[in-house]
């Protein structure tokens, strides 16, 4: 049984104008020692997705409309508020983006480690500041019993990362949500503090839900991604083969706006033109048409549902390094036409909007100012 | 780029500022506690100019045989010690109210302003100096600096719009400062100035506009402050010269001896102080939710 | 922090130089002729005379200033134009019941304040958020004098459930040791005259605090809905931690600093508003003391109460502030 099965996630936010559809429906299966990615720029639901595993949501303005959270068998969603909490830091760990802001300020790191100990296991003070001398060598930080008494702003960015994740693995949980845990980090301490994390949850066997928007971050650390879009998983699959064989348009976008080092010939870099949905009307058709080079009539009135990219007999296989490859498109990309970066069918449009249809940013023809003018190979 | 385009960055910031002013404006209009308040103003507005018109009896008008009756269909309010009618001077009481209160606003607006813009446009040593005059100015709390440069400088209409006015004047000096601090090492003045705008244009082109906010919405609640620390003078004796005069704090000084007789001459002056004060402190902050849309609170 | 401190205290020299200027104009350089001024009706050819020898008014000007700061220094604020008693002499006998007052007013708008404003920031934009808000409202909408004169009316003169003024039945013959009533009360072992002291402080003090009430409610308010809101909140309820842990060591140990330092800016609003509540309740404090100064034209005494209370706020703001330096770990050590 997979350790983690989210089915159907549907969470909204409640706003001043209107309600705010952040996650539509969202399912994946996380097995025991697995690293799954989630990818995908800011807004489109890749952490609201994880604060709503564990019920972080900001209240009241956040609530989880649809869905079950199955972590070993039992639905999160469902729980009570108390036992939720002895599972929060135990079984189920989180580390966040900015370790300045998400470590209180006024208290030592000594009081906030204890707290987090002797808040999940019966040991006296002594034991816990132990255990918390013993976790801050483990991360890497020297002469952990004196900088015990320190507060977070006597560190730096990189340190304060990894108190937090000594924090979140002091208890060692099942399943840690690393969300954009080195965005705020410089370049060269983001690849320390990524290799620790690697190295500590390889040892520990935890799982990691690791979210990003950086696809470097991604290549290195995981077997599987998911990448998201407007609140909807549009992709699924072993990270090599995401990164090999991309089927959908968005994730194809993606691939081919950042410099590779393993491209096949030194293109140009192709932007993905316009700007996310407004995610204020429940979305209707395929979320990415307006801005998508592939798309075709169907797509901008029947949202494609995640299926396999070929055909299998057997029922598709969600979770481990035999996950099926998914994609939620009705034009996918070949797989020389994720090569270029655009479509190469001659003679192919993207179709146009249905008459109607309000979309204030349709790219009338993306992609296409990038390539014009090139002759198709 | 053209020499035309040098004009831009201000010409985008105009347009930017409009814009704000009209969806500001919308949204005040939907917040109903600042449409109470906005109510409220108007009624003692109303009730200040029509004075002439709507009072029944004049300000001064009454004779002692008259005295302390209380509430009737002659006199709506009761009167008072001089058997003057006290529906007629809470009406003219309103005229001195928000007139005072508006002037000394205003004058701590631009004294205040003043010193804030000098400190936060020259900074420096300019800026010690003129902080340290405010902290002094600070260090004596509210009523008792009003009190003393009414003491000092003598009884007087003028002589309390200075005072009261001085005591606002520390909060816009900060507040001023504040903003235009901030605002010089923003990023779009920056720009301005690398384009080659001059100090005096950078400040009413690019700062002022977006320092108004707070300063708005500082001047609305300031008012509320102002009319009652006007009254309080007069309650305390300090009022307009002339003991006549119909003003409420000097109207409530009356009602102190006679509270058991006439609880009326406390319940109307001090229900105009109140529902006056409360008024501007609505509007104001409905100013402050409506100019500021991050406040989601 | 150690610099903090002195750069701090080295800050207030020129407010207080600043101060004793604008303090010295006050008397110095009344427009008009001072010694009209100050003597009123007891103003002949003699005692004016007299007064100006006294004031050095006509050495130049900046020798008044050092022979005023000289006094001063001594201790010499003055004598009383109407009984010549000395200045700092009657302040100090007053003195104490305006601390009582102040103190028992600023407990309770802070220990009514901050629970109210907590209640508040548990429930945003419920009813009971609503009701607070409209408390907070009435707070600072209604001046003090209208409060006054409203409680004694109710609960005085209709319901005659407290008094009206002063500090405690004179015909219970307490004798003035202190002049703390509270402690006096207790000195002569008289449990019935404390409580009878504590029913009179009861209405001047929600007259006098009722402004700090409402400004620390909102203040409070606003804290704990801002820290509520932090990331490192966030991270608490996410170790696991129970609500009641995360609202005080989390939540609460961040809002107090904010709450602290306008507690400390309303003591001087205590003080100014005392004047007119010790009238209004004819509280034998420095308050009621400066209202007759003020009818009778007792420069000295108005001159030296407002210098007094000012530096009393001046030095409750340095102890706030560094209080606060010390409480915020991040100014504590950097």
């Amino acid at each position: 049984m997979a350790l983690l099965s989210v089915q159907d996630l549907v969470v909204r936010f409640r706003t001043q104008e209107g309600t705010v559809h952040a996650v539509n429906g969202v399912s994946f299966d996380l097995d025991a020692g697995e690293t799954l990615g989630l990818v995908g720029e800011s807004g489109c639901g890749k952490s609201v997705t994880n604060l709503a595993i564990m019920r972080l949501l900001p209240r009241p303005a956040g609530y989880i409309d649809g869905g079950k959270v199955l972590f070993e068998g039992n639905d999160l969603v469902a729980m009570e508020e108390s036992e939720l909490r002895a599972l929060r830091g135990r079984e189920v760990a989180m580390i966040f983006q900015d370790p300045m802001t998400s470590l209180n300020p006024v208290l030592t790191i000594e009081e906030q480690m204890v707290e987090t100990i002797r808040a999940h296991r019966h040991v006296s003070r002594d034991q816990a500041r132990d255990r918390a001398i013993e976790l801050l060598s483990r991360v890497g930080i020297p002469h952990p019993e004196t900088r015990l008494n320190s507060y977070p702003h006597q560190f730096s960015g990189g340190m304060r990362q990894r108190v937090m994740i000594a924090m979140a693995l002091a208890l060692e949980p099942k399943l840690l949500i690393a969300d954009e845990p080195t965005t705020a980090l410089d370049v060269t301490i983001q690849a320390q503090v990524l290799e620790l994390l690697r190295a500590l949850t390889t040892e520990l066997e935890t799982s990691v839900i690791l979210i990003t928007h950086d696809l470097g971050v991604v290549a290195g650390m995981t077997q599987r991604i998911n990448v998201m879009y407007a609140g909807f998983i549009v992709e699924t699959g072993s990270t090599t083969e995401i990164f090999e064989q991309p089927h959908h348009p968005y994730t194809v976008g993606l691939l081919h706006s950042i410099p590779r080092l393993d491209a096949r010939e030194a293109g140009p870099l192709i932007p993905i033109e316009g700007s996310p949905p407004d995610q204020r009307q429940a979305p209707v058709g395929c979320p990415f048409a307006p801005r998508c080079a592939w798309r075709i009539e169907r797509c901008w009135t029947v949202n494609p549902p995640l299926a396999p990219v070929e055909a299998i007999s057997s029922p598709p296989v969600l979770s481990g390094p035999r996950a099926t490859h998914r994609a939620a498109c009705h034009n996918q990309p070949t797989a020389e036409e994720a090569d270029a970066g655009r479509p190469l069918r001659p003679g192919f449009m993207p179709a146009p909007p249905p008459a109607g249809f309000s979309a204030a940013d349709v790219e009338e023809a993306p992609g296409v100012a990038a390539y014009a003018g090139e002759e198709a190979p | 780029m053209t020499s035309a385009d040098i004009s831009v960055p201000g010409r985008v910031a105009e347009r930017a500022s409009r814009g704000l002013w009209r969806d500001a404006f919308t949204r005040l209009m939907h917040n109903g506690p600042a449409l109470v308040g906005l109510a409220l103003i108007a009624i003692f507005v109303l009730a200040a100019a029509l004075a002439p018109v709507i009072a029944p009896y004049g300000p001064l008008e009454g004779s002692l045989a008259n005295r302390l009756k209380g509430p009737s269909p002659t006199h709506w309010f009761g009167t008072d010690l001089q058997g003057r009618d006290e529906f007629s001077r809470i009406l003219y009481g309103a005229q001195i109210s928000l007139q005072v209160g508006v002037v000394a606003v205003l004058m701590g607006l631009a004294m205040g302003g003043t010193i804030g813009a000098l400190a936060g446009s020259f900074g420096g040593k300019v800026d010690a100096v003129l902080m340290r005059f405010v902290d002094v100015l600070l260090s004596i709390p509210g009523i008792l600096l009003a009190i003393g440069i009414v003491a000092w400088l003598g009884r007087g209409l003028p002589q309390i719009m200075f005072a009261v006015a001085a005591t606002t004047t520390p909060l816009f000096a900060r507040l001023l400062r504040g903003s235009l601090l901030g605002l010089r090492e923003a990023d779009f003045v920056i720009a301005a100035r690398s384009l080659g705008a001059s100090r005096w244009r950078i400040l009413f082109r690019h700062m002022l506009p977006n320092a108004l906010t707070p300063l708005i919405v500082a001047a609305t609640l300031a008012l509320a402050t102002a009319i009652i620390d006007v009254a309080g003078l007069g309650f305390l004796g300090l009022g307009p010269p002339d003991p006549r005069t119909a003003e409420w704090g000097t109207m409530l000084t009356d009602s102190t001896r006679f509270l058991r007789q006439a609880p009326y001459l406390l319940l109307f002056p001090g229900g105009a102080i109140v529902l006056t004060a409360i008024g501007f402190n609505l509007l104001g902050d409905g100013l402050r939710e409506s100019l500021d849309p991050r406040l989601k609170r | 922090m150690g610099k903090y401190i002195i750069r701090r205290l080295l800050g207030a020299i020129p407010v207080l130089i600043g101060l004793s200027v604008v303090l010295f104009a006050f008397v110095h350089l009344l427009p008009g002729d001072p010694t009209r001024a100050i003597l009123g009706q007891h103003a002949t050819p003699a005692t004016q005379q007299a007064l100006r020898e006294v004031l050095g008014l006509d050495k130049p000007l900046w020798q008044q200033y050092l022979q005023y700061m000289g006094q001063l220094l001594q201790g010499d604020l003055g004598h009383s134009v109407v009984n010549n008693k000395p200045v700092l002499q009657e302040f100090m006998i007053r003195f104490p019941a305006t601390i009582e007052l102040t103190l028992v007013s600023l407990l309770f708008a802070v220990g009514v304040g901050i629970p109210l404003g907590r209640l508040a920031a548990r429930h945003p934009q419920t009813w009971t958020d609503g009701v607070v808000t409209v408390i907070s409202l009435l707070g600072i909408s209604v001046p003090i004098f209208v409060l006054g004169l409203t409680l004694q009316f109710f609960f005085s003169v209709q319901l005659g459930w407290l008094p009206t003024s002063s500090r405690v039945d004179p015909r219970l013959g307490i004798e003035q040791v202190t002049n703390f009533m509270l402690i006096d009360t207790l000195i002569a072992g008289r449990p019935e005259a404390f409580v009878d002291a504590l029913k009179h402080l009861v209405l001047p003090a929600i007259a006098l605090g009722s402004i700090p009430l409402a400004i620390i409610t909102r203040i409070t308010r606003a804290a704990v809905l801002d820290v509520a809101n932090e990331d490192y909140v966030r991270t608490a309820r996410a170790k696991g931690l129970t609500e009641r842990r995360v609202d005080d060591r989390h939540i609460m140990r961040n809002a107090w600093l904010p709450v602290t330092t306008v507690i400390g800016l309303q003591v001087g609003g205590l003080l100014a508003g005392a004047v007119i509540t010790e009238t209004i309740f004819a509280w034998n404090g420095v308050g009621r003391w400066v209202f007759s100064a003020i009818t009778n034209r007792d420069y000295f005494v108005i001159q030296s109460s407002i210098l007094i209370f000012a530096l009393i706020f001046l030095a409750v703001n340095l102890v706030v502030d560094i209080g606060y330096a010390f409480l915020n770990p991040r100014i504590r050590y950097s």
